[in-house]
């Protein structure tokens, strides 16, 4: 049924929970025919993809980012061993900032850039449920920064995750150990504890000279749910660390090697007043440090507080909620960059409500509006509204218009390069403003038969008082760029044989951005990201036999102009073989055909990205 | 409790639905219960063990465990394996075992023969014939060849038509709370 939607499919009990409904029960509970293993389409009015667990482990795939190359509706440039950039719909670089990224409701960029640093983020991929991919901006659910798009990434309830799981293996690029070990709780509870420890090789620039930047990772954590009646309650932390290679003298100065760690606990709550009626209150502490000589060294420590009501009313689903954030740092300076003041703390507050109106059957209109306040600009205005129509079962035509802003960071107004000013080359401008965009999207997604779907959106975002510079020395960071950007993000899937299923997606860009009258910026939009005009991909998943699985993907990425990286293709392929049902071997084999290329930066210091081959054993009890 | 604790555990999923994807106006199309069709025939399989009798000749011992056997549905076979993983029925634990082109039906119970089995359905029923085994089917064209029990999809529902017939010969009794839920009873006598 094509009422079906990713949210619904997110309802979707456990099958444990499943068992334990009588057979009267069973014969009444609504299915889905669109498999686990498929895209789960969604009758949400968004460009949403949504990568299954199941797809993660077909990929072979061993952290977090390369699981990401999986949407295509993401831009993923490895920068290095461990360094990526990540972002959908343009403006990609190692410090991107208009896209959001939460792991179970726990936002992780990093507050000073409003970037993320993927280095420090991972989680047990064999834990992991689904990541939902909502490319253009959800900021009027997840606020300033959520522009150009939403990583949503969603672990298994503990219940979900009972018994061990173990993952081992390695090969010329990474080694790997994760364990994960679940139980009962009492009666209504449930836990689960893991931790994963990762060795990634250096890589070699064009020149073939070795990169300082092999990284070791060791990562800890818990997750715990409790159900009581008509309240739900979720406990669950991470701690983690890492180190990467010695890396030398620059001059005189000594490179200590890149350290980052940090921790996290998260507490949600959640309570049904009535039928129509539930309530959710969520509260994390996330505090982390890295230590990168070269650029900065921030600790944070931030506290997070979120409350939620929402209630049906006839045809209107209504909900509203209240949010608070601070974030108390402390950046000591690099050799680069410094920020003044070097400790600051910053606080955000919002406010907003959603009506999801049912104008008619198979027509739906969602309003959405939400105030959020800054230190930097005060209150910004976030509104939202999106129109769906189903025309028949199936098939979903829907559009949106929003305005989204990327709030002012630290970055922007504070640093300083280099920190050792006044005289600066570089300083972050005190005047500098949130950046805004009004967005229009229209999409088109259908599942003609149960074994083919598609989906297709045209997005148009107007920019206003991108990030600017001016010429050195004394530059400082202004909002005089202005302009649009535009393109097209499409997706399709085929069942073709019940043991083979193939699937492709596209994704354009076009960006036409203009300094304003009067901005001196001797670069101009090029310091906006360095984008593809596009990328696109096909998979297949092919069952040979019971307990075999070949996975062959190829993805070509389209020429970045500047800094110039040339256009590549890269071919993944895995074979899984499950000797018993609770042992699977994998040979994985990345970037097979071609010689090693570079995705990001600037040559020649640039990594590449060279051919790995790795096998991985997967245990379970 | 059961039901209590699965309405608790909906709505948290609820919860989460409305957190993270609400602004997509999705929610409010979740009103009915929704899950896998795999999900749901997998917990059927799970309770019809506790709704037929199977000749105490099939079990080994009265410690033995309940064998359910899979063919030609390997996504199946992954739902309903956690989901049997610690449970029993009638004292009894539960395995489920992956029938691959080959693999003997000795010790089966239950036979569960997916779409991707059909070209080997006909051998399949042969072999179980000869077996106290529950034959469940997946489509009418191998439900014809000899299934005992062939899910149905009605109104986005997984049911379930069943023909008593086949059990005359293999000595099982279903009982008559399963054949209320069914759709259809063929071949019962008046």
């Amino acid at each position: 049924m094509w009422l079906v939607s990713a949210a619904a499919q997110a309802a979707v009990s456990s099958s444990k929970e499943i068992a334990d409904l009588s057979l009267e029960e069973l014969s009444g509970i609504e299915v889905t025919s669109v498999s686990r293993r498929a895209e789960p389409l969604s009758a949400a009015p968004a460009s949403i993809y949504v990568i299954t667990s199941d797809a993660i482990r077909r990929a072979g795939v061993s952290s977090l980012p390369e699981a990401l190359r999986l949407a295509p509706n993401l831009q993923v440039a490895r920068i290095d061993a461990t360094q990526y950039a990540i972002s959908a719909r343009g403006f990609n670089n190692a410090i991107g900032n208009k896209l959001l990224v939460l792991i179970d409701g726990r936002t992780v960029y990093a507050p000073f850039f409003s970037g993320v640093l993927w280095d420090q983020q991972d989680v047990m991929l064999g834990d992991v449920e689904r990541i939902e991919v909502i490319s253009g901006p959800g900021a009027t659910l997840w606020g300033a920064n959520a522009v150009n798009g939403v990583i949503n990434i969603i672990t298994r309830s503990s219940s979900d995750t009972q018994g061990l799981l173990a993952v081992a293996g390695g090969g010329n690029r990474e080694r790997g150990l994760s364990l994960r070990y679940g139980t009962a709780l009492g009666d209504s509870g449930s836990v689960r504890f893991y931790a994963k420890t990762t060795n990634a090789r250096h890589t070699d620039n064009a020149a073939d000279t070795a990169v300082a930047d092999g990284t070791e990772r060791h990562q800890l954590g818990f997750r715990a749910d409790w159900n009581h009646d008509a309240d739900d309650f979720t406990l669950q932390g991470d701690t983690y660390r890492t180190r990467a290679q010695y890396r030398g003298r620059f001059g005189t100065f000594e490179l200590t090697p890149i350290t980052s760690s940090g921790s996290n606990v998260l507490g949600r709550w959640t309570h049904r007043l009535d039928s129509n009626a539930d309530l959710r209150v969520q509260v994390y502490f996330d505090h982390s440090e890295r230590d990168d000589a070269l650029l900065y060294r921030p600790r944070t420590d931030l506290g997070d507080a979120e409350f939620q009501h929402g209630l049906t009313l006839e045809n209107h689903r209504l909900v509203w909620g209240a949010g608070y954030r601070r974030a108390q740092d402390h950046i000591a300076p690099g050799l680069f960059f410094g920020f003044v003041p070097p400790s600051r703390t910053l606080t955000w507050t919002n406010l907003f409500v959603q009506d999801d109106v049912k104008l008619a059957s198979g027509l739906d209109l969602t309003l959405g509006l939400k105030f959020e306040r800054n230190d930097y600009t005060g209150t910004e205005t976030l509104p939202n509204l999106r129109l769906a129509w189903q025309p028949a079962a199936g098939q979903l035509l829907w559009g949106a218009i929003s305005r989204a802003v990327r709030a002012p960071a630290r970055l922007d107004r504070e640093l300083r390069l280099p920190p050792a000013g006044p005289p600066y080359i570089i300083a972050g401008g005190p005047d500098f403003v949130s950046e805004v965009a009004n967005v229009f999207e229209l999409g088109y997604r259908a599942q003609p038969t149960p074994d083919w779907s598609y989906s297709a959106t045209a997005f148009l975002h107007d920019w206003q008082g991108l990030r600017s510079g001016q010429p050195p020395p004394n530059a400082q960071v202004q909002n005089m760029i202005d302009g649009r950007t535009h393109g097209v993000e499409a997706w399709a899937s085929w069942q073709a044989l019940p043991t083979w299923r193939l699937s492709a997606g596209l994704s354009t860009l076009k960006k036409n951005l203009k300094l304003q009258a009067g901005s001196t910026d001797p670069d101009g939009p090029a310091n906006l990201g360095d984008d593809p005009d596009y990328q696109w991909s096909l998979r297949s998943a092919f069952t040979p036999a019971e307990g075999h699985e070949f996975d062959v993907s190829l993805r070509r990425v389209a020429a970045l102009p500047k800094d110039a990286v040339p256009a590549y293709t890269a071919v993944d392929a895995r074979y899984g073989w499950r000797i018993t049902p609770s042992i699977e071997l994998s040979l994985v084999g990345q970037n097979l055909f071609g010689k090693e290329h570079a995705e990001f930066g600037s040559a020649p210091a640039r990594s590449e990205i060279d051919r790995s081959i790795a096998l991985w054993l997967r245990f379970t009890l | 409790m059961t039901n209590r604790r699965h309405a608790a555990t909906t709505l948290w999923w609820r919860a989460v639905c409305i957190w993270f994807l609400w602004p997509m106006a999705v929610c409010s199309a979740q009103t009915e219960r929704v899950a896998q069709e795999d999900q749901v025939k997998a917990a059927y399989l799970y309770k019809f063990l506790g709704l037929v009798d199977w000749p105490p000749s099939s079990f080994e011992g009265d410690q033995s465990p309940f064998v359910i056997g899979i063919s030609g549905a390997e996504s199946l076979a992954d739902e309903l394996m956690p989901m049997v993983a610690n449970r029993s029925t009638n004292g009894r634990s539960i395995v489920t075992r992956k029938i691959s082109p080959g693999t003997s039906l000795a010790g089966v119970h239950v036979l569960f023969i997916g779409r991707q089995a059909a070209a080997r359905a006909a051998s399949l029923v042969a072999a179980a014939k000869e077996l106290p085994i529950l034959v469940v089917t997946d489509s009418d064209d191998v439900f014809a060849v000899g299934g005992a029990i062939n899910f149905v999809l009605v109104d986005n529902k997984v049911r379930f038509d069943v023909n008593l017939r086949t059990h005359e010969a293999s000595g099982l009794k279903i009982s008559s709370r399963l054949l209320g839920v069914a759709r259809r009873v063929q071949g019962a006598t008046l």
